[in-house]
């Protein structure tokens, strides 16, 4: 892992509430972030939504046809069974818990 | 009826109504008229048609129709461009939603993998942002892959997104026999709007057992394109629990039109609902339950006492036959019971057949439809009562019966109840000219199209109601008079920009009541006619004399004459073989008029006026040489008896009647019929003072006025064949045929006897 690749990781910190009104804002910051590697900090989710699980699959789906990577790091308890009723746990990969990037 | 079938019955004839919306949308979008409100129009018709159905439970069409309307949502808002191929699509879509509705309609089944191909074709347009798959149109968008190359780096070995594709499949469905249920949903946009979330009811469900949610982001559009308060996602959840159906419902209670649900599988019947049970007993006692193959061999459904119905066993026996293969319920003499559950997919298995076109509904009683033959025959029916109730008025007046007698005032109550009736029937087969007039602006833009002119068509008047007879006649003269108003009457836009006028010509069709008829204007803001040059035309086409005076508006109406076309080049528009002089001869076998006026440089109108009914007609009755005729009332100015003096020689055979200082050719109905050859002198009898449908006058000389009678229309056509100067035939209270006569038809012959070279001109006679 070196250094340089990791400085280029940028990481964008999911908003703690995210519903009808934070979803526009988060394909925002996402398409901002477009053709970077990124990070998403999900550790303050308290609700994760439709309509923002919505962007992030489809920004998932962007990344990865950019040929860029992107992951799931820091993610509270909150997202993880918010993902998991979603049936959406399988759709990303995280960041090893406790691993650092 | 029942008030909810009532509201069913308006809500599919509001369903036609918005079809034809849709469709006229479309063809407008087609025809590059892409403007919001026909796209909102559009979207507003599939949304009105998928709401009135979810209220009805239509699940079928509620989904069809959403799947189209997420897609023209793209379209309304700009995120998905409106190209041919797409609007292609989406006219195809518009039959699959007829089709839908109409088997939603008749209780019958639409073609559902044409239905499900048609969705898939819509997902993916929606979520391909317009894009048409290159092949075979179903593939839903490119499901990004990974693979180990697609990561940047050792350092993100651990994560990766997986293939969305991998939802589209949901994981490890148990069977249905298993006792599953599998609960599909699709929220709609409006369900986040109204602050819920399908997090919610996921939680919900979880609630009743443990579930599987598997993903169908078939649907969803790339990030840069989505909209990110719209609704993409579907989920497909497995509960694996013992519930049944409405406890499922129940969590969808509060979202219910915001999100499509769809309830599959659910455990065996072993606990099912004691009334489904009584319920297919009570089926299998009446019905034949035939097992389909693979049993091939039908089992007719043992007495309920000996055994349990024959179709339970294969749910409750994984062994047995698949239940859900096909079990046809035959000679079912009621409404097959609702089941709900296995028993459901057991029972409603039983596709209900796909009925004939124009079946009537099985609840036909529940409706207000009416076969329109059922109305032609009962509107024959009153004009056969008409004529009788005129035939018994006639006897009892031949019988010497005082007009005070109590039968004699019978009959006229008789004769008013009768009049009513008609009144009311044809009410009942009025139908507003809007079925015909959207048909109009396709045309319009086609013609404006091949033209190359911008042409913008004002309607005014659509509910303007008349007979359903005039209705079916009206398409072809209003079509061809559009068509002469876009290719002759306007300019080419270089045209209007030079004569300071907007580049886009306005082409107004207008139907209005007027005096008894339908008139209807199809009125232009071009050029107007040059009447030099129609002049000019007709000379040379020898169809006036090259000396011949002629005012302003008889020149306007030199262009109905056979051979008549102004076009100096023949165009596809307007050249298609019906000369206006063909429309006119059409317009007048139906009793009616046309005519136009204009103004150079500012357009022209034509004017089409039409009998509100061809079934009936209100018509002065003559005695014509020992004949009866009927002149139709609404060509008579007045009737007169001609003083000798006013009456004026003209030619060998001609003869002008003196009417306030202007002369009127006089036309005797007996001669000009063929009825009597010799001549009469007008004074002798009555003359009726009759207007032609262009304005001009003529005298028709009859013996005798019987008076003014409403007769009932039979044709002669069809009974016998087409006479020169006869419209129709009608039956008198005498149980004798009489003619009606062809007022114009009567006027033109005797203009043509006229204008034959040898005999003079109205200019060098006197």
């Amino acid at each position: 892992m070196s250094d340089v690749e990791d400085m280029a990781i940028e990481s964008l910190a999911l908003a703690p509430v995210l519903d009808l009104k934070a979803a526009a804002p988060l394909k925002a910051a996402l398409l901002e972030r477009r053709g970077h590697p990124l990070e998403l900090d999900a550790a303050d989710v308290q609700r994760l939504g439709g309509l923002c699980l919505q962007v992030l699959l489809a920004a998932g789906a962007a990344w990865r046809a950019d040929g860029v990577p992107m992951r799931i790091g820091p993610r509270s308890d909150a997202f993880l069974d918010a993902l998991r009723l979603f049936g959406g746990e399988n759709a990303f990969s995280f960041q090893p818990e406790g691993a650092s990037l | 009826m029942d008030e909810l079938e009532e509201i069913k019955v308006t809500f599919f004839q509001e369903c036609d109504e918005l079809l034809a919306d849709l469709e006229n949308g479309l063809l407008a979008m087609q025809s590059g008229d892409s403007d919001g409100e026909t796209i909102n129009a559009v979207f507003r018709a599939v949304h009105s048609i998928k709401g009135g159905a979810g209220a009805f439970g239509l699940d079928p069409l509620v989904r069809f129709a959403h799947v189209f309307e997420t897609l023209l949502d793209g379209v309304r808002s700009h995120k998905i461009d409106v190209t041919v191929e797409l609007v292609r699509e989406l006219l195809r879509a518009a039959d699959v939603l007829a089709d839908h509705v109409q088997a939603a309609r008749t209780d019958g089944v639409v073609d559902e993998a044409a239905s499900a191909d048609m969705a898939a074709v819509l997902a993916a347009l929606t979520a391909s942002g317009g894009r048409i798959a290159p092949v075979g149109g179903v593939a839903p968008p490119p499901a990004p892959v990974v693979t180990p190359d697609d990561e940047i780096g050792s350092s993100f070995k651990p994560m990766a997104i997986m293939s969305l594709a991998n939802f589209d499949e949901p994981a490890e469905l148990p069977s249905l026999g298993g006792g599953a249920w599998t609960v599909t949903f699709r929220p709609k946009t409006e369900l986040y709007r109204n602050a819920n979330d399908p997090l919610l009811l996921l939680r919900e469900l979880e609630r009743l057992g443990p579930i599987t949610v598997a993903i169908n982001d078939e649907t969803l559009p790339s990030l840069s394109e989505m909209d990110p308060e719209a609704a993409y996602l579907a989920f497909t959840v497995t509960l694996d629990a013992p519930v049944t159906e409405a406890q499922i419902q129940e969590v969808f209670e509060f979202v219910e039109g915001d999100c499509d649900v769809e309830i599959t599988g659910g455990p065996a019947p072993a606990e099912a609902p004691a009334l489904d049970i009584a319920a297919l007993l009570a089926a299998a006692e009446t019905a034949q339950i035939e097992m389909a193959p693979p049993v091939a061999e039908p089992v007719v459904a043992p007495p309920v006492a000996v055994a349990p119905p024959p179709v339970i066993e294969p749910v409750a026996e994984p062994v047995a036959p698949p239940a859900p293969a096909s079990v046809a319920i035959e000679a079912h003499p009621e409404p097959a019971p609702e089941f709900t559950g296995v028993l459901a997919s057991a029972i409603k298995t039983p596709q209900p057949k796909a009925p004939p076109a124009n079946e009537p509904v099985a609840n036909a009683q529940a409706t207000i439809r009416v076969d329109p033959e059922r109305i032609d025959r009962l509107i024959d029916l009153v004009g056969e009562l008409v004529i009788n109730q005129a035939m018994l008025a006639q006897r009892v007046i031949e019988s010497g019966l005082a007009s005070s007698s109590s039968v004699a005032l019978g009959l006229d109550e008789l004769e008013q109840l009768t009049r009513q009736i008609q009144d009311g029937v044809m009410a009942i087969r009025a139908q507003p000219v809007k079925s015909v007039f959207q048909r109009m602006p396709r045309l319009v833009r086609e013609v404006a199209n091949m033209t190359g002119k911008s042409v913008r068509l004002v309607t005014e008047g659509e509910s303007t109601e008349v007979d359903k007879t005039v209705i079916e006649r009206l398409g072809e003269p209003i079509t061809h008079m559009l068509r002469n108003a876009i290719d002759h009457g306007l300019e080419t836009p270089d045209e209007r920009r030079a004569a300071g006028k907007p580049i886009e010509g306005t082409v107004r069709l207008a139907a209005l009541h007027r005096g008894g008829r339908i008139v209807i204007e199809v009125g232009d803001d071009g050029r107007g006619i040059n009447r030099k040059r129609v002049y000019a035309i007709a000379v040379e086409k020898e169809l006036i004399a090259p000396d011949a005076v002629l005012s302003d508006e008889e020149i306007d109406n030199l262009i109905f004459l056979p051979g008549f076309s102004t076009a100096s080049t023949v165009s596809d528009i307007s050249g298609r073989g019906v000369g206006m002089d063909v429309v006119r001869r059409s317009v007048q076998a139906l009793g009616g008029r046309i005519s136009i006026s204009s103004k150079p440089g500012e357009g022209s109108v034509f004017t089409l006026s039409l009998p509100l009914t061809l079934a009936v007609l209100d018509g002065m009755v003559v005695d014509v040489a020992g004949q009866t005729l009927v002149i139709p009332l609404t060509a008579i100015v007045e009737s007169l008896r001609p003083k000798a003096e006013e009456v004026k020689g003209l030619g060998p055979q001609g003869a002008v009647l003196s009417v306030r200082d202007s002369f009127v050719p006089l036309v005797d109905i007996a001669n000009a019929l063929g009825f009597r050859s010799d001549k009469r002198a007008p004074h002798e009898g009555v003359v009726l003072l009759i207007e032609a449908e262009d304005g001009g006058r003529a005298a028709l000389v009859a013996d005798a006025i019987q008076g003014q009678r409403q007769v009932v229309i039979k044709s002669l056509e069809s009974n016998y064949r087409q006479v020169e100067g006869i419209a129709a035939a009608t039956i008198l209270g005498d149980g004798r045929v009489a003619l009606i006569v062809d007022v114009d038809a009567l006027v033109a012959m005797r203009r043509r006897d006229n204008t034959r070279p040898t005999e003079p001109t109205l200019f060098a006679a006197e």
